[in-house]
């Protein structure tokens, strides 16, 4: 057990502008479990790409797999026995279980698939874990925690030395996560060691491996699970420099204008929440808690199965975007390539696209449509040439200020920011910042979405913070901090 | 900042799908031309003026491609939404056959029949266009199933049969120039004939491009073929859109089959065969993107004549047919291969604009993440 089986040595990852890992070491030892925990952006995925094979880190660090030095590539990673089970499951679903499980690395008798020895081991592996299914069952048929276990009962039947688990419990059931922490358990008894990353902070402690925090790219410690409490775990991964936030103005509480009461629908339950003029309400929360899938129900762009959204008051029922943008609705996504942006067109069509749903002319020229797109670009200082210039080929924050521009145009009231400065450079951001600023100033209402600790603590009136697709906790201004922030969405059990 | 007015002197700058399009037209009528010359000058030993400018052999040339160019309209529409419609030529062939068997057999007038036609068409764009959109399944499959139905009613209708008619569509082919001159205008010896259905071309073609360029309409037909889902979150019924583009075709194809029959005179099945692959190879020509969002009718209108021309070029230079297939195959490959081409070049040019432009920018971002100038010391250990 003194020798451990995986490290890195100074391992730092860089991509172009933004430094992912710096000098990170880490070490696995044959059977233990070790798991990483972070805030959003943290380095934890880039740790794992890096684990895998798929990402090279930087010149200057070392890998080092059972005592010698390794250069990982996928191919290797997998012939030296390490297997990444990411949150997407890579499975075949018209295939069998067994079938599945020996895709690609069959057992042949002579030329012949031998089917029978396949179906034993993967009856046996199956039975180890406990596994209710059969190994004929179709893996489109299983559940997606069956799935998981159909990954795990592979790194059994292949002998794996190293098996990743990237946050496997996502959209699992309480009971589901018994069953598959105990498969873990098994597992490592076997002798295979286990990285496991996860949001959920009961799992780590449940698992009572070793635990090591990064924040920002930078290794904070690694530490027994049992030898650590958990507000400890919580303030080791907060704490940052006074320069990474924002320091705002604050306007005056205006009306309320966009409330909820027990909104259900699109993954997200039992939502209520007051949005006033003048304040931006900040909705944190990890990956996938539900929060984007809450903006575009909000947004009639999903279908709403209970509760009610009332506008300045009034209820309001919107059965597709165009019906909210009506309303003075913005919505401000958090992919702007995917969902906000034409990208093969001007930013003159980019910038009235919005407001079409607004007009009432038959005819609209193209000369219209260029003078809006020259107006936004003067008044949010987007770098570009003319407004003729195709979107495509703007940098990020210069994009994003497109985006910007299309719901200007419609005069909108409640903006709703998701990840509002995602991918976008320091000054961009700055400008971001002060675009939303003056919407406040103007007692407009904002709805921020972001996974950027600083950002959603500096630039929130109020943070509501959510779990699961349900809102775990509420802090008014006074309260935000990163520590309660976290408190609420990684942490959970006091609530 | 430069002005909109200043912009616009370099149309085919802003038209990169336009310029290809233009520039292999010039290219093709200046080669026929000058080979025309040189081969006046090697048999006759003079030059003459080449019997490919005629203007006869111009409006020759407008009246074969009419038709096509017609649907061409309606299918720049579909392909910019980012569909794209399979069945138009047999659809052809069906309207063909429903009106030549309506006027001769089942005694509609033939105004009527035409009417009648077009609303076949509506109805048919219809039905495959909302499974299309509201199922969401893939146009190409939709329409292949259409085309082949539309080549069984045709059949059915026909019995498989030929129905010839006796000019009883003859007004759409009554020359203009008739209007002024009863006894024609002749120039080079050889008469002049614009007929009604070439001018009605050029309408629909301005129609078209005005919706296209003027109308909220167009500009949602546009984004949906862009971007659904950014089109979606932006207010626009993607799924109408789409619908509508259909609608549109149908007008496009009734019409466009007509004027196939008009030329013809004969409802019968191979009227419209291979219609549909000579109407998307002059949208494609044209610059209109296959994936959507992309194009411009004028360049649908120019690819038509393109098309019209090699075939017309061709038969007056005495090539065989067979030749025609493979010139007008690689042009089709030259036009988009080039215009994709031109596009990389064009990238990469900016890109490397944008990258000496944001230089400062970058350098400015540094500092403001390290506060001083970065320390070199990861490289050394």
């Amino acid at each position: 057990m003194d020798q451990p089986i995986f490290r890195l040595i100074n391992i730092s990852k860089t991509f172009p502008g933004v430094r992912a890992l710096s000098n990170i070491d880490f070490d696995l030892m044959p059977g233990e479990i070790h798991c990483i925990c972070g805030e959003n952006g943290a380095g934890k995925s880039t740790l794992i790409k890096i684990l895998s094979g798929a990402y090279q880190p930087d010149p200057g660090g070392a890998i080092e797999f059972e005592g010698r030095k390794r250069t990982l590539t996928p191919r290797l990673a997998i012939e030296l026995g390490i297997q990444t089970i990411y949150q997407e499951h890579n499975i075949f679903p018209h295939l069998s279980v067994t079938e599945n499980i020996f895709a690609g690395l069959e057992v042949m008798q002579g030329l012949k698939v031998d089917r029978n020895t396949m179906r034993q081991k993967a009856a046996e592996a199956l039975d180890y874990l406990h596994c209710s299914f059969s190994p004929d069952a179709i893996a489109g048929e299983l559940s997606s925690s069956e799935r998981k276990l159909v990954e795990l009962a592979k790194a059994v039947i292949f002998q794996r030395k190293i098996v990743i688990l990237d946050e496997p419990t996502a959209s699992f059931s309480s009971s589901e996560i018994d069953m598959l922490l105990e498969v873990i358990r098994k597992i490592v008894a076997t002798g295979i060691a286990v990285v496991y990353i996860s949001h959920h902070l009961d799992e780590v402690f449940r698992l009572d491996g070793r635990v090591t925090v990064l924040r920002d790219g930078v290794k904070v410690m690694t530490v027994n699970a049992s030898d650590i409490t958990e507000e400890e775990l919580v303030r080791s991964m907060v704490g940052r420099d006074v320069s990474a936030f924002y320091s705002r103005v604050y306007y005056p509480k205006g009306d309320v204008a966009l409330e909820a009461r027990g909104l259900h629908g699109n993954g997200v339950r039992n939502i209520s929440f007051k949005a006033y003029r003048g304040q931006c309400l900040g909705f944190a929360g990890m990956v996938g808690s539900g929060r984007s899938e809450l903006m575009t129900l909000l947004m009639g762009g999903a279908k709403k199965t209970g509760g009610e959204v009332l506008v300045d008051g009034q209820e309001a029922d919107f059965n597709r975007p165009s019906d909210a943008i009506r309303r003075k609705f913005c919505y401000i996504t958090e992919d702007r390539q995917q969902t906000g942006l034409f990208l093969k067109h001007s930013i003159a069509r980019n910038s009235i696209v919005a407001n079409l749903v607004n007009m009432k002319d038959f005819l609209i020229s193209p000369k219209h449509d260029y003078a809006v797109g020259e107006r936004y670009i003067q008044e949010l200082g987007t770098k570009a040439e003319n407004a003729d210039v195709v979107v495509g080929n703007l940098s990020g924050g210069n994009q994003q200020k497109v985006v910007l521009a299309k719901w200007f145009n419609t005069q909108g009231d409640i903006y709703i920011f998701d990840e509002p400065t995602r991918g976008i450079d320091v000054g961009a951001k700055q400008e971001i910042y002060q675009i939303m600023m003056e919407l406040l100033r103007q007692g407009k209402c904002i709805l921020m979405v972001s996974s950027d600790m600083p950002e959603i603590v500096s630039m929130s009136d109020h943070v509501i913070v959510m779990k699961g697709g349900q809102i775990a906790g509420e802090l008014a201004r006074e309260d935000i901090s990163e520590e309660s922030i976290l408190n609420y969405s990684i942490g959970g059990s006091q609530k | 900042m430069t002005s909109p007015e200043k912009k616009s002197i370099g149309i085919f700058k802003k038209n990169s799908e336009l310029q290809t399009v233009v520039t292999i037209t010039v290219v093709f009528i200046v080669g026929v031309v000058l080979y025309q010359m040189i081969n006046s000058l090697i048999n006759g030993g003079t030059v003459v003026y080449p019997t490919f400018l005629y203007p006869s052999n111009i409006l020759n040339i407008m009246q074969q491609v009419s038709a096509v160019g017609i649907m061409a309209l309606g299918m720049t529409a579909i392909m910019l939404t980012g569909s794209i419609d399979l069945s138009i030529g047999m659809m052809t062939s069906l309207v063909a056959i429903f009106i030549a068997k309506a006027v001769m057999d089942w005694a509609i007038s033939p105004a009527m029949a035409v009417i009648y036609a077009v609303l076949i068409c509506v109805g048919l764009e219809l039905v495959m266009g909302s499974i299309i959109s509201w199922l969401n399944v893939e146009s190409f499959i939709i329409t292949l199933g259409g085309m082949i139905a539309c080549r069984g009613i045709a059949l059915l209708i026909s019995n498989s049969q030929e129905v010839a008619m006796r000019q009883n569509l003859a007004w759409f082919k009554s020359n203009l120039v008739d209007l002024f001159n009863p006894e024609g205008i002749k120039v080079f010896g050889l008469k002049l004939n614009f007929p009604y259905y070439v001018i009605l071309f050029f309408i629909l073609t301005a129609i078209t491009w005005a919706m296209l360029k003027y109308t909220k309409f167009g500009r949602r037909i546009y984004a949906v073929g862009n971007n659904p889902q950014a089109a979606f979150l932006s207010g626009i019924n993607v799924k109408f859109t789409r619908l509508m583009a259909f609608v549109f075709n149908g007008v496009c194809v009734g019409v466009g089959a007509t004027m196939q029959l008009v030329r013809v005179n004969t409802g019968i099945i191979t009227v419209g065969q291979n219609v549909e692959i000579d109407v998307i190879a002059a949208v494609v020509i044209g610059g209109v993107a296959m994936s959507g969002g992309k194009g411009n009718v004028l360049g649908a209108f120019i690819g038509a004549i393109l098309m019209g021309t090699i075939t017309n070029a061709m038969t007056i230079m005495r090539i065989q047919f067979e030749w025609q297939y493979l010139v007008k195959g690689l042009i089709i490959i030259a036009a988009v291969a080039g215009g994709a081409a031109s596009e990389i070049l064009r990238a990469r040019k900016s890109r490397k604009g944008r990258l000496a432009i944001g230089q400062p920018e970058h350098r400015l971002q540094q500092s403001a993440n390290t506060g001083s100038i970065p320390p070199k010391k990861g490289n050394e250990q």
